[in-house]
């Protein structure tokens, strides 16, 4: 799983049913690769997470209909970019 | 498959349920850190094979378990000294 910190939440009300009302979080890489993610556990700006991906982040969300390919599996209590 | 280095456990109070109390560990894979979930007991600076995608759920319990990799074995000696055969307790046993 991938560690990445969380820059700041996503505001998109155009969507499918498929992503339902869950949080999207965007994050991004010591590298400054960005991408989004649904959010189950609330993670703020400026956090550093692991996030799951693939198939397996429809199950992080605990609701495997949920359509997503990145999830965050949890914020990291203490991390120190390489 | 990979093959990485343990780093140090991952601690993460606030994180999903679906991990139940599984270890995470950050794992080295040459120059990129990873977290893997731990399901067979490894401490840092053991060299273990990563598995990923759908193998790495079942293997971390469940089809449904929320892991996009997981380690499923430590390797007794690595890197390998000999250059030729086989690499296994066997060799140097």
């Amino acid at each position: 799983m991938e560690v990445r910190q969380v820059v700041g939440s996503l505001v998109c009300t155009q969507r499918i049913p498929g992503l339902a009302h869950v949080d999207l979080r965007l994050v991004q890489d010591p590298q400054g690769h960005q991408a989004v993610a649904t959010d189950p556990v609330g993670a703020r700006p400026g956090d550093w997470v692991f996030l799951v991906s693939g198939s397996a982040a429809r199950y992080a969300m605990g609701n495997a209909d949920i359509l997503t390919d990145l999830t965050v599996g949890g914020v990291i209590d203490q991390w120190e970019p390489a | 498959m990979k093959i990485c280095q343990v780093e140090r456990p991952l601690v993460s109070t606030n994180r999903i349920p679906g991990f139940e109390h599984k270890h995470l560990l950050v794992v080295r894979d040459g120059s990129s850190r990873q977290v893997a979930v731990d399901s067979v007991g490894c401490i840092p600076g053991d060299w273990v094979i990563c598995v990923g995608s759908s193998a790495a759920r079942e293997a971390a319990g469940s089809k449904e378990f929320p892991s996009d990799l997981t380690i499923v074995g430590i390797i007794d000696r690595w890197p390998p000294e000999s250059e030729t055969g086989a690499i296994g307790p066997g060799e140097h046993g």
